[in-house]
């Protein structure tokens, strides 16, 4: 299905669970106690209106699931058009441990072309710190050998100035690549240690 | 006759507005007020990083300033002023110096001494993401991240806008 269409089915199913999560005109008043007030609606035949709202409920949430589900597709169709399989490059930035180096920025370059340059707030840093791993860039290459120099900068041992590099020679193949710059603490040397792995 | 002169010098006027240069650019000027306030990241002079977004739920004011506006002179001190009384009630200022020579921007941002983060900006990016036309450009962003409130250059009285702006964003 084209991504036209989708969006076509998208703007419908947001429509329709906009339509049914407003409160119905025709909602029965809530009688007062002690008192024999009908409903402005009678209720269809058989079915208590708790039981109407609780299907309608469940109409709602499984619409707004539907949205969910067609925003994902969405979202993933458009990631296979912008960066088709055969030539995606996607790098992540991981750290484990940072006793040794406080991150500041990181550089990539590919083929030495500047592709990014990333500044990293305290925030960012500390959820990196926490297990976080984050894609600082995804984009096209085409197949064939290329060359990746990533900078990183930041405040080594002993808060001094630190900025090193790591290169890696990778091939590109018809599928798509993706490459982890990795931060870890040498902890014999009381360095920081920066590595790129290639994910195979 | 005097009516006759008075009409002819109004079409005048009126003929000279409409074609005059600067009336139509100020009608033009485009400006970012009800929209997104654009996400940036940039250094701080005391070596920090700061990103624009992760203060979204509090009021922001960024001002972009220059070392030779010379409206950016009387303005800064008059941002110190706000920013030591609200800061405590959840108002951010940002100064963003927008001077491609970071040396003298530092130099002048240190002679300033003023309370609040100064970044510096020597890309042209951030200036084309909030429409900058003209030094200092002041912009009052709410809660959610949206610019509610632009100023162009820095007169008397303009620091009392500012309060009036800020005190309703704060009661948001």
């Amino acid at each position: 299905m084209s991504i036209i269409a989708r969006g076509a089915l998208l703007a419908c199913a947001w429509a329709a669970g906009a339509a049914l999560a407003a409160p119905p005109a025709t909602a029965p008043a809530t009688p007062a106690s002690g008192t024999t007030a009908a409903p402005d609606v009678a209720p269809a035949a058989g079915v208590a209106p708790a039981d109407n709202f609780k299907t309608l409920d469940q109409e709602v949430q499984g619409l707004k699931k539907d949205v969910i589900d067609l925003n994902k597709d969405l979202f993933v169709l458009e990631e296979e058009l912008l960066f088709p399989s055969n030539t995606q490059v996607a790098l992540y930035v991981s750290m484990d441990v940072g006793a040794f180096f406080a991150l500041d920025s990181v550089t990539v370059k590919i083929d030495n072309k500047e592709v990014k340059n990333y500044l990293y707030t305290a925030r960012e840093a500390d959820a990196l710190l926490k297990g976080g791993v984050q894609q600082i860039y995804l984009g096209n290459l085409k197949v064939g050998k290329h060359e990746l120099v990533a900078f990183f900068t930041g405040k080594g041992p002993a808060e001094r100035d630190y900025k090193r590099g790591a290169t890696i020679n990778f091939d590109k193949g018809v599928g798509a690549k993706y490459l982890e710059l990795k931060i870890t603490d040498r902890v014999a040397k009381h360095q920081p240690e920066f590595s790129i792995k290639d994910w195979e | 006759m005097r009516r006759v002169l008075l009409g002819l010098s109004l079409m005048l006027s009126a003929l000279l507005g409409v074609s005059s240069p600067a009336a139509s650019s100020r009608a033009a000027a485009p400006t970012l007020v009800g929209k997104n306030a654009p996400d940036f990241v940039l250094k701080a002079m005391d070596g920090r990083n700061l990103r624009m977004s992760e203060f979204r739920g509090q009021v922001v004011l960024v001002n972009f300033w220059a070392r030779w506006a010379g409206d950016s002179r009387q303005e800064m001190p008059a941002l110190d002023r706000i920013n030591t009384t609200y800061s405590r009630a959840g108002l951010v200022v940002l100064g963003v110096s927008v001077d491609e020579d970071l040396g003298r921007a530092r130099e002048f941002a240190g002679a300033m001494k003023v309370s609040y983060p100064i970044m510096f900006d020597t890309g042209a990016a951030i200036g084309r993401d909030y429409l900058l036309q003209k030094m200092p450009m002041t912009i009052l962003v709410d809660r959610a991240g949206v610019v509610r409130y632009s100023n162009v250059g820095f007169k008397r009285g303009d620091e009392r806008a500012y309060l009036d702006h800020i005190r309703e964003l704060l009661r948001e």
